[in-house]
């Protein structure tokens, strides 16, 4: 369970003299749901929110605490807690081959090299990717790259998984893979998306619009909100 | 992305003798190859190191093609090395410098070609971990060079892509278009890296166990 209190995010602005850029404003959120869906225009605030919801960003106002930890002083326990996915996952993998970047995450589990070969291969298969591990990631396609992404993060064995628009680079056959992939999992899912199918998967849907939270609850109804909204701004 | 022709090579599992090597005596005939001929500076110094690595890979089982391929990028240094030798009339320098350059990178693809990067890592917090007290951080150092071995295929390949751009607007010959984007391009590469390094926890909690 996630928990925001009163969380404002405001950076200075990057000329001297304007007024400061106010990223997200006062937000409170409870989010226990299992699949929650964050929409709303590029610039309104959907990464900023997400990225508190681990730590990678802190607020300047109010709390974030993520299974009962403080994202400002338990950092490290928070990211143990909740997985990250980002949208380009060439940057999130840290190593060269798939095995070797699901080993790093491994380190933290299990010990000894030999344990963490065995099962970080294991774990690749299980996602149909044993015959990718040795290949470098620069070789991979996008979808499998995102697969190996989330081998990883999965790999720490995190409760909660934040996604942030992990469909975005992806063709329809790696959409509709990842959609079914993220469908089967086990933890707590929240992402942002600007694919009005992926948002439907949620049972929750949050719209984003300036930095507030403008509409939050059946995903049809929020949708349906977003959409109209966008519609009539031009 | 150019990804097969990089510097270093990335680990495929083989059963050749150099990948049953412990990693140390890996390390250490590395550097028996590339200090050699680094001190002599001699041309039958060079050209016997050069020989031997040669050896020393393609008896473990790796074909000349892959020991050989480096990319265009490398082997245009090496040439430009030789010729601005030979332009300055100096014969033995045009074989001796490049060559050297060439010993050390088929030296580093030694290990880098017959070790998964994890293990490489590991003896390197191991060969380090007596610095502790003078304050290196072995864990940190051994990231770092995981980290680099990872970046260098990603970091040419956006100087493949700059020309591309270039060449499609036709200004190949301007070399500020080519280096501006490649800049902007590596930092904001290492600004996403350092960000997911946060996200996964990793330098947080030490590496080996």
């Amino acid at each position: 369970m996630i928990h925001l209190d009163g969380v404002s995010v405001v950076v200075p602005a990057s000329r001297r003299g304007d007024a400061d850029r106010t990223l997200l404003a006062d937000v409170t959120l409870t989010l226990t749901e299992h699949r929650i869906g964050i929409i709303g225009a590029n610039g309104s605030g959907k990464s900023t929110l997400l990225r508190l919801l681990n730590g990678l960003r802190l607020p300047t106002a109010g709390t974030v605490t993520s299974g009962g930890f403080d994202t400002a002083s338990q950092g490290r326990q928070v990211r143990t807690h909740v997985g990250f996915i980002f949208t380009d996952p060439l940057a999130q993998l840290v190593m060269s081959t798939p095995i070797e970047d699901v080993e790093l995450s491994l380190r933290s589990r299990i010990k000894g090299r030999e344990n963490r070969t065995r099962e970080a291969l294991r774990l690749l298969e299980e996602r149909g990717l044993g015959k990718l591990a040795h290949q470098s990631i620069h070789d991979l396609s996008g979808g499998e790259r995102q697969l190996v992404a989330l081998t990883s993060v999965l790999a720490v064995e995190p409760k909660i998984i934040v996604a942030d628009e992990p469909t975005t680079l992806l063709d329809l056959r790696n959409r509709l893979a990842l959609r079914d992939t993220f469908a089967r999992l086990p933890q707590q899912l929240i992402f942002s998306t600007h694919d009005m199918d992926v948002a439907s998967d949620a049972t929750r849907v949050l719209v984003v619009d300036g930095g507030r939270i403008v509409a939050d609850g059946d995903p049809a109804a929020a949708i349906r909100f977003y959409e109209r909204s966008m519609a009539m701004t031009p | 992305m150019n990804a097969h022709a990089n510097v270093l090579g990335f680990h495929e599992p083989g059963d050749g003798w150099l990948f049953r090597l412990p990693v140390g005596i890996k390390y250490l005939l590395m550097l028996a190859m590339v200090v050699p001929p680094l001190a002599a500076v001699q041309w039958s110094v060079t050209l016997a190191c050069l020989v031997a690595t040669l050896t020393f890979l393609l008896t473990s089982g790796i074909h000349l093609g892959r020991a050989l391929r480096l990319g265009w990028m490398m082997w245009s240094i090496l040439l430009t090395l030789a010729l601005f030798h030979l332009a300055t009339l100096a014969p033995v320098s045009a074989f001796v410098r490049p060559g050297n350059l060439l010993v050390a990178v088929l030296a580093a693809r030694m290990l880098t070609l017959t070790t998964p990067t994890p293990e490489l890592m590991d003896a390197l917090v191991w060969v380090l971990r007596p610095l502790r007290p003078l304050g290196v951080n072995a864990d940190q150092v051994a990231l770092a060079v995981a980290l680099m071995i990872r970046s260098i295929p990603y970091l040419l390949g956006t100087v493949d892509d700059a020309r591309m751009a270039a060449r499609a607007r036709g200004l190949e010959r301007n070399p500020a278009l080519l280096l501006t984007p490649v800049i902007l391009g590596a930092v904001a590469y290492a600004e996403r890296s350092g960000e997911a390094l946060v996200a996964r926890g990793i330098g947080e909690r030490p590496l080996a166990d």
